[in-house]
């Protein structure tokens, strides 16, 4: 276990010194990046570092270094600032260069405005959430080790308080809390069963924030810090919804705080003088307790948020060594792996296997390539027969949860999709997006139950709602409302629609459920089928998802003449068999049958199987007797 | 940074430091005005600064490229040192003004810029451009009210009572530093004379990044944007517009200024143990502050943007070719006129336009059409009537209707994709219902959006409720739409093209029936589409390979594979330009109109061959129109009797593809005079052809062997059969052609299995020749050669099936249709 680190406590302390060193030649800027950079790459460096994610940011030390695995939810204007400046020391009497990078105030003295050695730089700010709809198990059994644990103060139950509560604590006692905490941090590897028992405590955890300033999470019911990430490299790179881990200094000043509230209150006194209106200022500088300043050193972009496996940006595979059991395991039984997975969910689907097959395909779905306006990849399935209001459905989805890294559970009742802000629309006083539930990251699960909704009446959000899903599920984009047009973001977002007839939005593919078992008490059954599910089988089937979805596939060429001739010789039996839509769906379900097996290439016999799982659903699907008007 | 350095000094001292190129400047510019002329010799500037007498005015508006053209280095001056020299240009202005007129010396003048050369985008907006002249445009997405402006203060010193003029105001209450008189120390307490004030009238806006600048997946960046004197009230929340004048920061400087000044309000440090505030209090009094800086354009001049290609605007009323082609840079004016100029245009636009659907080449052409509309006339009696065109596309599910639309969407500026299911003109509301039987959710009628200019993509057009196809309706043919809310009535343009699709009734469409009969849309609707399409999922061999090939072509390699001859943006561009032509018909084209009018009604009211629906003026119209489009696809000024051919052909394949009835040869060989070459896919529909059989088994029973009439299905597939057959042949040798005799051997041979006994075999090769005859002298797909050297020629009206064994070539214009 690694003792004291100054880049990781300390990091403005370093940057400062590679600055005195550089003489104001402006490579320094890189030599900070590289630093931390190569520091990081240091064989498990990065799991030293805190999680925001998981250590209330009451533990963190201010300007220390910390990582945040979050998503981009908001891109605020650019910010000029002075990345070098001069100042007047009141002690000394003698002037300094400072340098402004990776802060957001002044050190004291009197700033010299007029100095010939100011540098004005830019830096861009993004507003970061937590990944929306992160699973539990997704941040419990993450490799962060350094959870800091500060041996005196930390009783579970203050985990509880409000924000409300913790921002009155933390401004002056704070500091003093800090000296305490960097001796007794990294303590590292908390006991997994310490773990265990925390996760459901989290759960059951008061989700509204009782503070008037709203985080703006896409998700109803979220929590977690958000954060103003600072960025001063490539900022261009990033865009909007991407997965981030991101490793920057903390900034949590108090100062912060009464500035922006002393230029809050000076605007009202005086509008022409503040640039921001009083909403703006309220969203662009909360204080810093409650939205904490992070100003980037270092970010990575995630291809997933599994953190059972390494993330694929990484060269190396820098996983702890139990990740890299895992992943061996895995990738050697896939086969058993799979067949236990088929298993489990045809437990959970009932007993139907047919349904669990198409379930796992689903679940491994994932928009791989874009022509045109044609997403390719996805997969929406349409579990329908699934019983109305009984909990079967809401089983179901902790199931899935259970399984994916984040996903989200959209009850399609009719108060949620006249009530629900799905797109999230640009406010305009407040400057900022403000966010739907269908802002969500890449490869979430979206789990939309159509057994809630009943007849009645759509209001024009609902109407609107109902088009969003539409256009979500048919292109895997989302039409941000932007007032004066609409913009669109493309998406890539496994949707999951249980409903009691077929659905009225659009789907791949519709999978009738034909429950062989009929359980008397179907709450304890689905239950106890969960249960009998231990932690490290789960975690299989958790990498075996991940793996098979980021798996290449090829067809040869050969293959492709055989599909072509095999699709012309269906045709001439008989045409209204096999429509162009129906190649569609055949080349989607071979391609992704395929991946499930760990193939990732098409076979003769691959080929013969999905079209045999298809006949198999066709058959099993009951016949549109007419056009209801849900077609596609 | 010398700038920014300067400018803090003006900021927070407001110290006049004198500066010798600024003054120099101020110089140069008077000089400027005074001197500049016009092509005709008068001072331009002279009647400008003349108005500014009436009191309204205050700010003289410069064209800048006349500042290049009279001293290229005054205006690179002013372009980089702009922030700097801005306010002795004004002090030029108030000058000239002043020898030019009788005006009140207090009063204070502005100069604006116009016609600034280079235009940068917000994202472009760097610490480098602090201080410089710049153009910027964006979208107004934020207004605040007007309000005066405090620019130079008068104050009384409160010890000595002496006034102290003219103190610069920079974005912040100033006090003088110190009082002027020399005996008195006074350095805070003063008092404004607000009577002796100068104020300006001063709006702050906000502008957002236009949607085609923005890199995709990225938030559209916004800057605050200050407006001062004439410059307010121009822009309009919603309006995109130029804005001329430089990005400045704020200095923060109200946190130094107050430090300690004011009490602790905020109810964040209230409440607070004593020792914390103070510790706050503390850190301020030394001066902690923020490192960032507010940030704001500061404009000059508003100006509405000019449609920028790629951009939103297809259409705009008051624009010409002329200022279109101004609009471009030489590049893009180049690849234009190399568009223009392209033979194959009218084929490389279908193709780039939708590359990645396969065949449907009408449609491509029809929507293509659509997008550069006919021309929008006023009668003399006022009546407006309107150039867009519509176009509806009808066929079985899964043949990719939806993407013909959403690639429209995508690619047409304010296009609105909408689905008639979920769409109603005139509630915002609809219902859920259930199926009991089935239990399925079924919504009925929602909202639709009609966008203004522009094309409104309706998906599962037949799903729509009644009474807003009835709204439609309206849009349709008097371009606009009313709302009725509240006891209120409201009129909205909605001048827009429409692009439909609707599934057939029984969910496949039936040939045994007309197109009324198959689409649940009312008469009238039906005649406001000036083009129908019918796609039908057909049974083919060819067509299902190509359909199999595209479909696991783009299952298989994840390589971008769209081929297009031109870009999105270069036929985008090129749209635009030629959408101006406003093309005038010729006498020529007009004869050649009502020629092919007249044919229609004809054979309209000739009772036997019926087309699908009563062809009536609406159809005139319709030719009319995709006549104009089709003039303004090739750039030119007037319609032309080629243009109205192929708007013709375009028509009459819209209206009847695939009701083309069964093929008879009998018939044809008789009466090829009367049908024209059309005539192949020009009938009626199956019922009509029907009766037209019946009526011919009457006239010769003998004649009417049934081997000699084939369904088109057939026909087209033995067509297509041949053809294929005759490709590969020439492929492999490009000298030999095929000889008639060989090539109906071949097809017999191919038939054998089918042919049981000897008559057959006779019936087979009387057909076979039929169909060689009519693709050769009707479709023209094949071409005869015939070999005058050798033989002697034969005859006209000749029949050369007998006579001789001519080579045949497949016609190398002839493109295998799917």
């Amino acid at each position: 276990m690694p003792t004291v680190h100054d880049w990781i406590n300390n990091p403005l302390g370093i940057v400062d010194g590679l600055f005195a060193q550089s003489n104001s030649c402006p490579d320094w800027e890189k030599k900070v990046v590289e630093y931390f950079k190569e520091k990081l790459k240091l064989n498990d460096a990065h799991t030293w570092v805190p999680s925001l994610n998981d250590v209330p940011l009451h533990y963190l030390k201010p300007n220390s270094l910390v990582k945040f695995r979050c998503m981009v939810q908001d891109m605020f204007d650019p910010e000029f600032f002075m990345g070098v400046y001069e100042m007047n020391d009141p002690t000394s009497n003698s002037k300094q260069v400072k340098c402004g990078k990776y802060k957001d105030i002044t050190e004291g003295g009197q700033v010299d405005f007029n100095s010939r050695s100011t540098v004005t730089s830019e830096r861009q700010t993004f507003y970061c959430v937590p990944i929306p709809g992160e699973s539990q198990w997704n941040s419990f059994a993450g490799t962060s080790q350094a959870r800091v644990v500060p041996s005196t103060s930390y009783v579970p139950n203050r985990h509880k308080r409000s924000y409300e509560e913790d921002d009155e604590m933390d401004t002056q006692p704070q500091q003093m809390k800090d000296g305490a905490q960097s001796s007794a941090e990294s303590h590292g590897n908390i006991e997994p069963k310490r773990q265990e028992t925390e996760a459901p405590s989290h759960d059951s955890f008061p989700s509204h924030c009782t503070s008037s300033l709203d985080l703006n999470f896409p998700l109803p019911g979220e929590k977690g810090p958000a954060c103003l990430v600072k960025v001063y490299e490539d900022w261009d790179s990033f865009k909007l919804n991407d997965m981030l881990e991101v490793f920057g200094i903390l900034s949590v000043d108090p100062a912060l705080s009464v500035i922006a509230d002393e230029r809050e209150a000076s605007s009202l006194l005086d509008p022409t003088e503040g640039m921001e209106t009083v909403e703006e200022q309220r969203v662009h500088s909360p204080p810093a307790s409650l939205v904490p300043r992070l100003h980037m050193l270092y970010a990575q972009p995630l291809v997933h948020n599994n953190p059972l496996l390494p993330s694929s940006c990484v060269k190396k595979p820098v996983a702890t060594r139990t990740c890299t059991i895992h992943l061996s395991s895995v990738l050697g039984e896939l086969a058993s792996i799979r067949a236990e997975l088929l298993t489990y969910l045809t437990h959970v689907l009932l007993g139907d296997s047919l349904a669990a097959e198409y379930l796992i395909l689903h679940l491994i779905s994932n928009v791989y390539s874009r022509r045109d306006v044609l997403p390719l990849g996805k997969f929406t399935l349409n579990l329908s027969g699934c019983p109305h209001s009984s909990p079967f459905t809401e089983h179901l989805y902790k199931v899935i949860q259970q399984l994916v890294p984040s996903s989200y559970r959209l009850c399609m009742s009719l108060h949620n999709m006249n009530n629900q802000r799905m797109v999230p629309r640009k406010d305009y006083t407040a400057n900022r997006l403000v966010s739907g539930t269908l802002q969500l990251a890449n490869n979430t699960s979206l789990f939309l139950d159509e057994t809630q909704l009943e007849q009645g009446q759509l209001d024009a959000t609902g109407v609107r709602n109902i088009t969003a899903l539409g256009n979500l599920i048919s292109w895997q984009k989302v039409d941000y409302d932007f007032n004066y047009h609409q913009m669109e973001f493309s998406c890539n977002i496994n949707v999951l629609i249980t409903s009691e007839g077929r659905s009225l939005l659009p789907s791949d593919c519709q999978v009738h459920l034909w429950p062989t078992l009929n359980p008397p008490n179907l709450e304890e059954y689905l239950s106890a089928v969960q249960v009998a599910q231990v932690p490290s089988q789960l975690n299989k089937y958790r990498i075996y998802l991940s793996v098979a979805r980021a798996l290449n596939y090829t067809i040869s060429d050969e293959i492709t003449k055989a599909v072509e001739e095999d699709f012309v010789e269906m045709r001439k039996d008989d045409p209204q068999s096999m429509s162009a839509e129906d190649l569609h769906r055949l080349l989607d379900v071979a391609r992704l049958l395929s991946l499930s097996h760990g193939q990732n290439t098409l076979s003769r016999d691959g080929w013969m199987k999905a079209k045999q799982l298809e006949a198999l659903r066709i058959s099993q699907t009951p016949q549109q007797k007419c056009v209801n008007g849900n077609e596609p | 940074m010398d700038r920014l350095h300067w400018k803090f000094e003006a900021a927070l001292a407001g110290v006049q430091v004198r500066d010798e190129l600024s003054e120099k400047c101020q110089k140069l510019f008077l000089e400027f005005l005074e001197e500049f002329q016009d092509k005709t010799g008068d001072a331009l500037y002279l009647s400008d600064a003349q108005e500014l007498i009436r009191p309204e005015r205050n700010t003289l508006t410069v064209s800048f490229s006349n500042i290049e053209h009279y001293n290229q280095q005054l205006a690179t001056t002013i372009q980089e040192e702009y922030y700097r020299v801005y306010q002795y240009l004004c002090r030029a202005v108030r000058h000239f003004a002043r020898d030019h007129g009788n005006i009140p010396p207090s009063k204070e003048f502005y100069v604006a810029f116009s016609d600034f050369p280079s235009r940068q985008k917000i994202r472009e907006l760097s610490t480098v451009r602090i201080g410089s002249l710049v153009r910027i445009s964006g979208q107004v997405v934020r207004t605040h009210p007007v309000h005066p402006e405090l620019v130079s203060g008068t104050f009384l010193c409160l010890d000595c009572q002496s006034v102290i003029k003219d103190v610069e105001q920079q974005f912040k209450y100033t006090q003088p530093t110190i009082c002027k008189n020399p005996v008195c120390a006074n350095r805070r307490r003063f008092m404004l004379d607000t009577n002796k004030c100068r104020f300006v009238d001063f709006q702050k806006v906000r502008i957002q990044e236009t949607q085609a600048e923005l890199p995709r997946g990225s938030i559209p960046r916004s800057v605050e944007v200050i407006l001062r004197a004439e410059a307010v009230e121009t822009a309009q929340a919603g309006d995109r517009c130029d804005f001329t004048g430089t990005l400045i920061v704020v200095p923060d400087v109200s946190a130094m200024a107050l430090a300690g000044t004011r009490a602790e309000t905020s109810s964040r440090v209230t409440g607070k143990e004593g020792f914390e505030a103070d510790g706050i209090q503390g850190l301020k009094a030394l001066g902690v502050r923020e490192l960032s800086y507010r940030l704001a354009f500061l404009a000059n001049h508003v100006a509405p943007t000019n449609p920028r290609f790629g951009g939103k605007e297809l259409r705009q009323e008051d624009q010409t070719a002329e200022s279109v082609k101004n609009q471009m840079t030489v590049q893009e004016w180049e690849k234009v006129f190399e568009m223009s100029q392209d033979k194959n245009l009218y084929h490389n636009l279908c193709t780039s336009l939708f590359p990645t659907i396969h065949g449907n080449d009408e449609i491509k052409r029809g929507i293509l059409l659509m997008l550069f509309g006919g021309v929008a006339k006023t009668t003399m009696e006022g009546t407006s009537l309107r150039g867009d065109i519509n176009v509806c596309i009808v066929g079985d599910p899964s043949t990719s209707k939806s993407q013909f639309l959403k690639h429209v969407e995508d690619f047409a500026p304010r296009a609105v994709y909408t689905s008639g299911k979920a769409s109603s003109a005139a509630g915002l509301t609809a219902a859920v219902v259930k199926d009991e039987e089935s239990h399925e959710f079924v919504i009925e009628a929602g909202a639709l959006m009609l966008a203004d200019n522009g094309v409104c993509c309706i998906d599962e057009f037949d799903k729509m409720d009644l009474k807003d196809q009835v709204a439609i309706h309206e849009a349709m043919e008097q371009q606009t739409i009313s709302i009725t809310k509240a006891g209120v009535k409201a009129t909205l343009n909605a001048r827009t093209s429409i692009l439909a699709a609707a599934n057939p009734i029984d969910g496949r469409y039936n040939r045994a029936k007309s197109l009324k009969q198959n689409i649940n849309m009312s008469a009238p609707i039906m005649s406001r589409f000036d083009l129908f399409f019918i796609l039908v999922d057909e049974c083919n061999e060819v067509t299902d390979y190509a359909i199999a090939r595209r479909i696991v072509d783009l299952h298989a390699r994840n390589i971008e594979s769209v081929e297009r001859v031109y870009s999105t943006e270069e036929i985008q561009r090129y749209i635009l330009f030629a959408r101006q032509f406003q093309p005038k018909i010729t006498s020529e084209a007009q004869e050649f109109v009502v020629d092919q009018y007249k044919r229609l009604r004809q054979r309209d009211g000739g009772g036997t061959t019926k087309s699908a629906w009563r062809i009536t003026v609406r159809q005139l119209e319709s030719m009319l129109r995709l006549s104009e489009a089709m003039a303004r696809l090739y750039c030119s000024d007037e319609v032309q009797p080629k243009h109205v051919k192929e708007a013709f052909r375009l028509l009459n394949k819209s209206i009847i593809r695939v009701d083309s009835p069964d093929i008879n040869f009998d018939q044809e060989q008789d009466d090829n005079k009367t049908e024209g070459q059309n005539g192949a896919e020009v009938n009626g529909h199956p019922g009509e052809a029907m009766d037209a059989d019946e009526v011919e088994k009457q006239e010769k029973p003998a004649a009417a062997k049934p081997a000699l009439r084939m369904s088109f299905a057939e026909y087209k597939r033995v067509s297509n059969l041949l053809v294929l057959h005759m490709q590969k042949m020439e492929q492999l040798d490009e000298e030999s052609s095929l000889k008639k005799s060989e090539l109906i051997n071949w097809y017999l041979k191919e038939m054998e299995s089918e042919i049981d006994s000897e008559a057959e075999l006779i019936a087979k090769k009387n057909l076979i020749e039929k169909v060689l005859y009519r693709l050769i002298h009707y479709d023209h797909i094949i071409i005869e050669l015939t070999k005058t050297g050798l033989k002697k020629i034969s005859e006209d009206g000749d029949e050369p099936v007998v006579e001789e064994d001519p080579f045949l070539v497949v016609n190398p214009n002839y493109i295998l249709e799917d």
